[in-house]
């Protein structure tokens, strides 16, 4: 007992007990009806192949409700990172499954090029649940428009929540060209939270 | 030109969401000294101005730069210690409760660099681990750079390296060379399995499985966000259910990945991947 080296021999053994066939097709079939762990490795193998995997990942994931599974998906989508894989999440900011939803979220904000196509249909979202969501995405975008998309939505959201989560995106980042328009936001909003956050944006850029 | 104390906040929290690493009050002057060089560098004025093209900037360059610019990677045998004092006085115990009899113990250290770490596992289990004389340990240990691994391999060490030693493991474990140098002895050399990895080599890292612990401190904070969470899905695959995962002092898991749990030992945190 003690220190040791694994011989290649050991090695080699456990590598053949586990060959199985993974193409796509294979993998496909594993991810929709494995276990979790194979559910998982499926995900996983499945970023190889591109844009043919997309429509299987996408699809497990609608249904899926392994935290770990789901986050094989979501990992092996943001490798694609292909067009459809925007239009295909977006919907699951609906979800019932707030851990999917917070998921779908961190994914999105990893992915701005395929969420910039995506942000006006985002913010104009009539539920006004999805334009917080699209706010918590784009606020850690990488994207030099992202302070321009969140004073588009304090001018023009007619909604409390949504501007106040607006505003609070925006105290770190607001430059002094923006000032006017902030605290165009008190006079639409009698609120004691939205005065609170707009003086504490005027006074940081001073 | 100074930074101001709402400033400060507002960086490190953004820098603690990107990296995992938080900065503490007693930082400020640390932190401030190195923004307001990048600032320069950049030619930025303001801090606000700065802090918004780090944000936003879409290569993610600059975020970069100033990671570079906040870490410090030294490497030195016995490097926060604590951790290996966690390993041998709670983590392998709890590794062997869901270990089939006589099934090795397998630690990955990584990235190795030129050794120090996996051979600081290696002497703290012979040293300070009990159970070593009745269990079989393994140790992985690889890094993308063949040069720093052959230096791995050859096992020969400045004064500046060993400093952190105790006497009597420099004398141990060491051959004491011409120059102030001191190289291990070889049944350490040959205990350590040293290889060359690409962690995002698809068909490289599978090879890396049903592992009970891994060191892989003050690497994710060079990555990027989506780098960063891929290594850590790696991790998870890698770690058999229940194994443990050692970061850096003031990296953080949670704020990568939400699979693992958060386990407190007396020593400081550990992450877990559930059972």
């Amino acid at each position: 007992m003690g220190l040791k080296k694994r011989t290649q021999r050991e090695e080699q053994k456990r590598e053949e007990k586990r060959a199985i066939k993974r193409d796509l097709d294979g993998l496909i079939t594993q991810l929709q009806r494995g276990d979790r762990v194979q559910r998982r490795w499926a995900a996983r193998d499945l970023a190889q192949y591109g844009e043919e995997a997309i429509d299987p990942l996408c699809s497990r994931l609608e249904k899926e409700t392994d935290p770990a599974v789901q986050e094989a998906i979501l990992s092996s989508l943001m490798e694609i990172k292909r067009p459809p894989i925007g239009e295909r999440l977006i919907p699951l900011l609906r979800s019932d499954d707030a851990g999917l939803r917070n998921r779908v979220i961190e994914a999105l904000q990893s992915m701005p090029e395929l969420v910039e196509s995506h942000v006006d249909e985002l913010l104009g979202d009539p539920d006004p649940d999805m334009r917080i969501f699209a706010i918590n995405i784009i606020q850690w975008v990488k994207h030099p428009d992202v302070p321009k998309w969140l004073l588009e939505v304090i001018k023009r959201d007619e909604h409390i929540n949504v501007v106040g989560t607006a505003l609070d995106a925006l105290t770190d980042i607001a430059t002094e060209d923006m000032k006017e328009d902030i605290l165009r936001v008190k006079e639409r909003f009698d609120d004691p939270y939205i005065h609170f956050v707009v003086d504490e944006i005027i006074k940081g850029l001073s | 030109m100074t930074l101001s104390d709402r400033e400060f906040e507002k960086f490190r929290e953004f820098f603690y969401r990107k990296t995992g690493i938080f900065f503490p009050d007693t930082k400020k002057k640390f932190v401030e000294k190195r923004l307001l060089a990048r600032m320069k560098a950049t030619g930025h004025e303001s801090f606000r101005s700065y802090f918004n093209f780090v944000r936003f900037q879409r290569s993610g360059e600059e975020l970069q730069e100033l990671t570079n610019a906040l870490t410090v990677n030294e490497t030195y045998f016995f490097r926060e210690k604590y951790q290996f004092e966690s390993l041998v006085e709670n983590v392998l115990d709890e590794v062997l409760e869901y270990k089939e009899d006589n099934e090795p113990i397998r630690i990955w250290s990584i990235p190795c660099a030129s050794g120090e770490e996996p051979y600081s596992i290696a002497i703290y289990l012979l040293e300070y681990w009990p159970r070593i004389d009745e269990v079989d340990v393994e140790i992985i240990a690889s890094d993308i750079d063949t040069n720093v691994l052959e230096k791995a391999r050859k096992g020969i060490y400045n004064l500046r390296s060993v400093k952190n030693l105790p006497k009597h493991i420099l004398r141990k474990y060491f051959k004491r060379l011409s120059g102030d140098r001191y190289e291990i002895i070889d049944d350490l050399k040959e205990a350590i399995d040293f290889r060359q990895l690409n962690l995002f080599d698809y068909r490289e890292n599978k090879k890396y499985r049903y592992i009970d612990v891994i060191f892989c401190r003050n690497m994710l904070i060079y990555f990027d966000d989506e780098s960063r969470l891929k290594a850590a899905q790696i991790f998870y695959d890698s770690l058999n259910p229940g194994g443990f995962i050692f970061l850096g002092h003031s990296e953080s898991m949670s704020r990568i990945c939400s699979l693992f749990k958060v386990r407190k030992f007396k020593q400081g945190i550990v992450y877990q991947k559930p059972l």
